[in-house]
């Protein structure tokens, strides 16, 4: 099974179980369960039966409440961690002929592409960036690991990043400990788009910013996207946001896909119980 | 007579709520065809299913039964009812343009921004799109002081045409349109009708919800009018099935020309 031509990722069978697992977790678990804790063993189920497509330049929301398991399927993608079962083929549009089997790589491998070829914007800044070191340093750190040593070509490309995510250049030297939340944010931005990645991973980026931020914040990433064409998967349980950026979304409870479909369908013609449940309790 | 862009068949869309468990009706079997450079009026009381039948067409609604068929410009047709999420955006970017009832974008967007944004996206410089955005702005009589200000703040009047601006600035050879001047004052209407007139003279296609008689003679070429669903019809108001009477049940497309 080969990705489709436009398919930047192509998810299937993707699952991670916690625990010790025993043949019936799955079935034990997951929206008609109500529970992600199998009844059995006592296993955790974070997700299962995850399949999808990612295409090029789109961006694909992922919605639902705190537990569905948004975060962990972003852990999974990214690399943070490591799924029990499933297949992650990914096509990097710079190399369309070679697809790569993300859980076939080794450590090594896999950390070069996690940092060369995909970024990510955490909802905690603190887990995205070092806060030690400056924000400038922050994002020269990813052009090192992608290879780069030339100390002024690393300062301007510093420079050019943050200015592109609107964060001005003369604080690249600041701590990120001495920035707003928004700002925060866009150096985190600036930083996962330093490699120049083909794709991005948003989780819950802009929650917690004031309304006022987010609109900037969210024109930022729409803008960026048209620039660059860069392909994102963003998770949030914000419907507003996911109206705003994504074309398709994706809704997830207890660890399973419970629904998907064009965004504006999502929210206006919900077919699953839970996403009417989800859509009608939106203020 | 030319071939249809749009041909709708036994189009029905129904929803089903789990919690309490409900079926909700919303159109009822629509039949229509349109061809290049015509309009089509969508007329029926409120509650009928008109903007229904518009989200149907653009896929916002999953139709229930039948079928909506658009040939595209390579001659193409396409079954809308069950096209892929990824064929309905393509078409969405290629064929076709929804003008809704109320204005939605992103806060803190210049008007102007707002409207040149579909172009943007085309991959038009911004400059170019900013200029028929301002072209499109001027025609449609919004006030040139408001254009660098988000549209947030704007009248209903103003955010309609903001919204209307949006969804014709792309050249597309169907749009939908719900309301389109529900709340504008007489020459504002004008300047839509003018305009309106002008894409059909080019060959456009349109579908357009009206309510007032006045517009469906001055644009219509024809005039769909979507009956009440029958399990609606049961619990409406006399007054309502009077008009259904009125209006006659037996044909759903009359045309007028």
């Amino acid at each position: 099974m080969s990705p489709l031509p436009d398919a930047i990722l192509e998810v299937s069978g993707l699952a991670r179980l916690h625990g010790p697992g025993c043949g019936r977790c799955v079935a034990a678990t997951g929206p008609e369960a109500g529970t992600n804790v199998c009844t059995n063993c006592g296993t955790v189920v974070a997700c299962a039966d995850i399949g999808f497509e990612l295409m090029r330049g789109e961006v694909l929301g992922v919605i639902g409440e705190s537990g569905s398991g948004k975060s962990s399927l972003v852990r999974l993608l990214h690399g943070d961690d490591t799924p029990t079962r499933g297949a992650v083929r990914f096509r990097d549009p710079a190399q369309p002929d070679a697809v790569v089997d993300l859980l076939a790589l080794d450590a090594r491998q896999a950390r070069r592409l996690r940092n060369t070829r995909f970024g990510i914007v955490y909802q905690n800044p603190h887990l995205g960036l070092n806060f030690a070191v400056s924000a400038g340093g922050n994002i020269a750190e990813r052009l090192l690991m992608s290879g780069e040593k030339r100390y002024a070509r690393i300062r301007s490309r510093v420079a050019e990043l943050l200015s592109r995510a609107e964060v001005p250049a003369s604080r690249m030297d600041e701590l990120p400990g001495r920035f707003s939340g928004g700002m925060q944010q866009r150096v985190q931005i600036a930083r996962a788009l330093a490699t120049d990645p083909a794709l991005l991973f948003l989780d819950e980026m802009t929650t917690g910013l004031d309304v006022s931020v987010q609109a900037r914040i969210l024109d930022l990433i729409l803008e960026l996207q048209h620039q660059l064409g860069v392909s994102m998967i963003a998770v949030t349980h914000d419907l507003g946001v996911i109206r705003m950026l994504a074309s398709r979304t994706l809704v997830m409870k207890t660890g399973r896909i419970v629904e998907s479909g064009l965004t504006d369908q999502i929210l206006e013609d919900p077919q699953h119980a839970y996403t009417q449940q989800l859509v009608a309790s939106a203020l | 007579m030319t071939h249809w862009l749009l041909k709708v068949e036994k189009l029905e869309k129904h929803f089903l709520l789990h919690e309490p468990a409900r079926r909700i009706p919303a159109t009822f079997r629509v039949d229509l065809e349109l061809q290049p450079g015509r309009l089509l009026a969508i007329t029926g009381s409120s509650g009928a299913g008109k903007s229904s039948l518009l989200k149907c067409i653009w896929r916002t609604y999953l139709p229930t039964g039948g079928r909506v068929w658009l040939r595209e410009a390579d001659g193409t047709v396409t079954d809308l009812a069950a096209a892929s999420e990824q064929k309905m955006l393509a078409l969405r970017r290629t064929e076709m343009s929804h003008v809704t009832q109320f204005l939605r974008c992103l806060p803190r967007k210049s008007a102007l921004d707002v409207v040149a944004q579909p172009l943007v996206d085309d991959g038009a410089p911004p400059e170019v799109a900013r200029e028929r955005a301002a072209g499109l702005l001027t025609r449609l009589n919004v006030p040139a002081h408001l254009w660098s200000v988000a549209p947030a703040t704007f009248s209903g009047g103003e955010q309609q045409r903001i919204n209307l601006a949006r969804g014709l600035i792309r050249p597309v050879r169907l749009v939908l349109l719900d309301e389109p001047t529900s709340s504008l004052d007489p020459v504002s209407r004008e300047c839509v009708i003018s305009l309106l007139r002008e894409l059909k003279m080019a060959g456009t296609a349109m579908l357009a919800i009206f309510h007032e008689p006045a517009l469906v003679e001055a644009l219509a070429d024809g005039e769909v009018r979507v009956p009440p669903h029958p399990d609606l019809a049961l619990d409406a108001t006399a007054t309502a099935t009077a008009c259904v009477a009125a209006a006659g049940t037996s044909g759903l497309v009359r045309h007028v020309a």
